[in-house]
């Protein structure tokens, strides 16, 4: 694999696209976006009705558009939630036009059905779920705080990795293998307070994306899904305020222009409170908890042509969590990340964008659980740049092509030990702990071609390179997906997709806290490689209402990696030569059944699946189920418009336990029993029991309200919300202690959360 | 913002635990035997039978193979081994194994051969280890090692060079019912006002893997409690690759089941393959080395 030559595949590509000659054509481009702030609309749909061909605006919101130059084009413009335009257009000449839609908030159906977009069943991709923004302003809170990532976890086939995590699982993938970008910056760790919130502040954003199959050749370095965050631009017409004020934080976001309809801001941030009422109510030696998170972006139209954008995120936690007697930790993390990016038109077919990307993640956690501690740290920096390009040349086309570059410096360590007497333990002195560089490059084509009504296809190839200490990996990742049309509703794709990954998340232990250990690829440490094929049936019923969809997958991963059975890492260690290499296989079926407007949206999912993986060094070199291994993940997910003031969400999450070691076998010592506390294990099998099903219900009601304070309107939402409302204590992980008196052995399941209640208020003038 | 804090304070914080039931897994017993001959010495096996984790009876009674047909061989002569017993004071319980009744030789091949119902377990081990000599003894009230911080003993001794050489720690000291084992004392056992003769052994084992030839020393937390003065017999016990391998696999599984940031370790299949765990080894004693408690 590492010796193909991309010639070939990159010359029978082009020749593709040369080959589809064009006669006399008209291109319209330019911008789409909201009326009342000019923020972008990603993936708004442009649409000529009677030729029946169209387009959709990138994550910048940029169309382009190419017709034949029929005497009226008649082209709409539309969006889920806002009201459609139409254009009429008699033109021998390309044209340029920006668009603005107007906010719908009426509940008529029929007003908006043809805002629906059909990509999921008409468009060549699978596996690619587009988020709206109403969902997720929607669905039930967790102390208040609205979460992108916890609507993520509703999706089929993504699953949540633990209680009080906003970790996700994506088809048999561990958490290391999702890419989780926040405008292009990879953001390590998108958690807040032990991963019960998510770093991205929902005001902030717009527009989320998640591909967890049919990966296009521009997107890489991840095994399962690529989490696509696009903040906001800010409103460029008025300045905006606001907020909202929790049970556990606030936030407030502000935007504007800075000059009107050319460049604007939005500074975005959010605090938790618990440190300040600690200080109140607990002793001074007392620590708790305190995060926060700010989001900046300012963007400049240097004129019709181009676009700066410019943005920074910082979120930081802090923290202590006394649970249950066996269960202690402390945690400090926090990512930063800056964005500088140029968008360029060359023309109206050619779009282009050039970032330079800058993200600091570090990870400080003390685990206490027993008479044994741990430490970890772990840190990575980037250096990246990327350009990429989009090609429109006609209709039926759209090519992307580009190249990215990755200096990545990272400083793993980690320790475990019994607790001193003399409660002296050690510490990681962060600036010793000894750094790995490496360079990660790789180009792309991707061209996504709709041959006819019937029939698209979504190819291209990904070339990744990656050197680290005078070894390199360079391999080929061909990506296509094919989607057939059995009719205007109805349409049948398949795909299939290699991806490789670079930087490894370790599980260092299997004790359930998130004590993953961030490492490159190296001589030793392979990079991990996955290829998926899936095939799915899509139907979308009534003018694209209901959204209806079967889909299929097996994925095949190499170089999986984990410690090795008994490790115990010392600072002194070397990382690498305590780790086992192995492979996993993952399929499953997926369906999704899904409401997009009206009084009651919203959706079910339901996955079936298998996860497996087989190590040389581990369970005999026998297969074993994957920790995570989920037999079956539900997901039901309801919003009800009572009135125009009062709204009503909830969810429903059922899924199966998690695979866990027990020993089946005692064996009782004689000999020197008082070694071995009279006995040891005959363990058989790695993961060889589950733990009880994990499921919760969330209700959420929202009352919405227009006011006016100090004879200015502002819009009011009081949310009243309850997690796991029926209180079920689902399991965290599960121990095993001896009675020391009869010598019988208990297993002990941890819980985490039970009900919770909370109260919040948003505003925004 | 009170009544918010409190909230949280109930709702966040109140992770709970409680006992659940774990049904026992489907478990095919195996037969575990530990076997170790020494030079001048008459063999000892034990021969006990796995249980169920959850359901299983480990009381020593239960758990002994009683009808085995147990045989140890050499050139020219073969002990056959009896099922004997001894009273264990300190765990208040009888301790069964196979006794032989011949003397083992040094520099023998010595083959172990044990008969239970249908199936027959067989393994070697050679008598031509080599005993070192211990160089010094010392003490420190606070160690830190992997195992935590514990005080240690710290016994110095040469390793024969030019060979791949497996160690372990023994001491010979006198204990009763007020000493104190981990943080409970043995006054519930069956000492009464005995004073019993114990033999402590490290759970770790050692090789010389980088340090052939040169000065090794072994950091051992002593089992029981000491009063000033207390005196013991150290030993450090030369033993061969088998046994050496079955109870660093020991160790590195109790560091797992003590320590939950440590994966579960699996014992790996033996000498015996896979029917049996254990193992059939030997062992030879250093001459003691007179150690007394400075503190």
């Amino acid at each position: 694999m590492e010796n193909i030559r991309p010639v070939s595949f990159i010359t029978f590509l082009l020749t593709i696209l040369s080959i589809s000659g064009y006669g006399q054509k008209v291109t319209i481009s330019g911008y789409v976006k909201d009326s009342d702030t000019k923020e972008s609309l990603i993936g708004a749909t442009v649409f000529e009705a009677k030729l029946m061909k169209g387009s959709t605006a990138n994550e910048y919101g940029f169309y382009s558009l190419t017709l034949p130059d029929n005497d009226t084009l008649n082209v709409v413009f539309s969006y889920t939630g806002y009201k459609p335009e139409m254009r009429q257009f008699v033109s021998k000449v390309d044209i340029r036009l920006d668009i603005v839609l107007k906010s719908s908030n009426l509940l008529n159906e029929v007003e908006v059905t043809a805002a629906r977009n059909d990509d999921n069943v008409n468009k060549a991709q699978v596996g690619v779920i587009a988020v709206q923004m109403r969902e997720i302003k929607n669905l039930p809170v967790l102390m208040g705080e609205r979460d992108i990532l916890k609507i993520i976890q509703l999706l089929p086939g993504v699953q949540q990795a633990q209680e009080g995590s906003t970790g996700f699982l994506v088809r048999g993938g561990n958490t290391d293998q999702n890419l989780v970008q926040l405008d292009e910056a990879t953001v390590y760790n998108p958690n807040h307070l032990f991963g019960l919130v998510s770093t991205f502040n929902i005001n902030s954003i717009n527009g989320v994306q998640l591909i967890k199959g049919g990966f296009p050749a521009q997107y890489g370095g991840r095994l399962s899904s690529i989490l696509d965050i696009t903040s906001k631009d800010g409103n460029k017409e008025k300045y905006q305020v606001e907020g909202g004020i929790g049970i556990l934080s606030s936030n407030l976001t502000v935007q504007g222009p800075l000059i009107k309809n050319k460049a604007s801001f939005i500074i975005s941030a959010r605090r938790s409170y618990l440190d300040l009422a600690e200080k109140v109510f607990l002793p001074a030696s007392t620590t708790l908890y305190s995060f926060y998170d700010i989001n900046a972006k300012l963007n400049f139209e240097l004129g019709k042509n181009d676009k700066i954008y410019l943005s920074a995120f910082k979120g930081r936690d802090n923290g202590s969590f006394t649970g249950a007697n066996s269960l202690n930790y402390a945690i400090g993390f926090g990512n930063s990340t800056a964005t500088l990016r140029w968008n360029h038109l060359f023309g109206s077919k050619l779009f282009a964008n050039t970032s330079l990307i800058l993200n600091d993640y570090d990870l400080g956690l003390s685990t206490t659980q027993g008479n044994y501690y741990s430490l970890l740290y772990t840190g990575i920096k980037d250096i990246s740049a990327k350009v990429d390009f989009t090609w429109l040349p006609g209709s039926r086309h759209t090519v992307k092509f580009g190249a990215t570059y990755f200096y990545h410096t990272l400083f793993p360590a980690s320790f475990s030990s019994k607790i001193p007497l003399n409660g002296n333990r050690v510490q990681i002195d962060r600036n010793l702990v000894p750094k790995k560089y490496s360079d990660e490059m790789a180009i792309y084509l991707n061209d996504e071609w709709n041959l006819n009504e019937t029939f698209g296809i979504n190819y291209g190839v990904r070339i990744p390179y990656f050197v680290s200490y005078q070894k390199t990996y360079t391999f080929i990742e061909p990506r296509i997906t094919a989607k057939l049309n059995i009719n205007k509703t109805t349409s049948i794709k398949a795909s299939y997709t290699v991806m490789n990954q670079f930087l490894h998340a370790v599980p260092y232990s299997t004790a359930s806290l998130p004590m993953d250990v961030w490492i490159s690829s190296s001589s030793l440490v392979k990079p991990q490689n996955s290829q998926q094929y899936s095939l799915g049936l899509f139907k979308n019923l009534q003018e694209n209402l209901f959204e209806l969809s079967v889909e299929g997958y097996y994925k095949e991963m190499t170089n999986q990696v984990l410690f090795k059975q008994g490790t115990q890492l010392t600072l002194d260690s070397n990382i690498e030569d305590q780790l086992t290499f192995g492979n996993g296989t993952s399929y499953g079926v997926e369906l999704f059944a899904k409401k997009n407007t009206g009084r009651l949206t919203g959706w079910a999912s339901y996955t079936l699946s298998k996860t497996t993986q087989t190590f040389a060094d581990l369970n005999f070199g026998n297969p074993f189920p994957f920790t995570y291994d989920r037999r079956h993940n539900l997901a039901i997910v309801g919003i009800y418009d009572i009135n125009s003031r009062w709204s009503v969400s909830a969810n429903f999450i059922f899924r199966s336990g998690n695979a866990y070691t027990l020993p089946p076998g005692l064996i009782p010592v004689a000999q020197d029993g008082s070694l071995y506390d009279g006995h040891y294990y005959d363990y058989t099998t790695r993961n060889n029991a589950r733990l009880d099903p994990y499921h919760r219900l969330d209700v959420s009601f929202s009352y919405k309200r227009e006011r006016k304070i100090f004879g200015r309107k502002y819009q009011s939402e009081l949310v009243f919300s309850a997690y796991n409302i029926y209180s079920r204590q689902n399991p965290y992980f599960v121990y095993l202690t001896v009675d020391p008196i009869t010598n019988t052995p208990h297993a002990i399941q941890v819980s985490l959360l039970p009900i919770v209640p909370s109260i919040s208020y948003n505003f925004k003038f | 913002m009170k009544l918010n804090f409190i909230l949280f304070l109930i709702f966040c914080m109140c992770s709970c635990e409680k006992e659940v039931f774990i049904a026992q897994l489907p478990y095919s017993s195996k037969v575990s035997i530990q076997g170790i001959i020494e030079p001048d010495s008459i063999p000892i096996v034990y021969i006990n039978r796995t249980v169920p984790y959850l359901t299983g009876s480990t009381k020593s009674t239960d758990v002994v193979v009683r009808n085995a047909t147990v045989r140890i061989t050499a050139t020219g002569e073969t002990d056959l081994l009896k099922l004997d017993s001894m009273y264990d004071k300190v765990d208040c319980r009888y301790n069964y194994y196979y006794k032989g009744a011949i003397k083992t030789r040094r520099n023998t091949m010595y083959t172990l051969e044990i008969t239970d119902g249908s199936k027959v377990y067989s393994a070697t081990a050679s008598t031509n280890l080599a005993p070192v000599a211990i160089d010094s003894v010392t003490y420190i009230a606070n160690f830190n090692d992997l195992y935590g911080e514990h005080e240690g003993i710290l016994t110095y001794f040469k390793d024969i060079p030019n060979e791949i050489n497996y160690y372990r720690y023994e001491m010979l000291r006198s204990i009763d019912s007020t000493v104190r084992r981990g943080e409970k004392t043995l006054y519930g056992s069956c000492l009464n006002k005995d004073t019993v003769k114990y033999r402590e052994l490290g759970r770790a084992v050692y090789n010389d893997l980088n340090l052939d030839g040169q000065q090794i020393k072994i950091v051992i937390e002593p089992a029981f409690s000491h009063n000033k003065g207390v005196v013991g017999l150290i030993l450090i016990q030369s033993i061969d690759k088998a046994t050496y391998e079955f109870y660093d696999q020991l160790d590195r599984q109790k560091l797992g089941q003590y320590n939950p940031f440590i994966e579960p370790f699996f014992l790996k299949p033996g000498q015996f393959g896979n029917d049996a765990l254990g193992f059939f080894g030997s062992r030879i004693h250093s001459v003691p080395f007179r150690f007394t408690y400075p503190e």
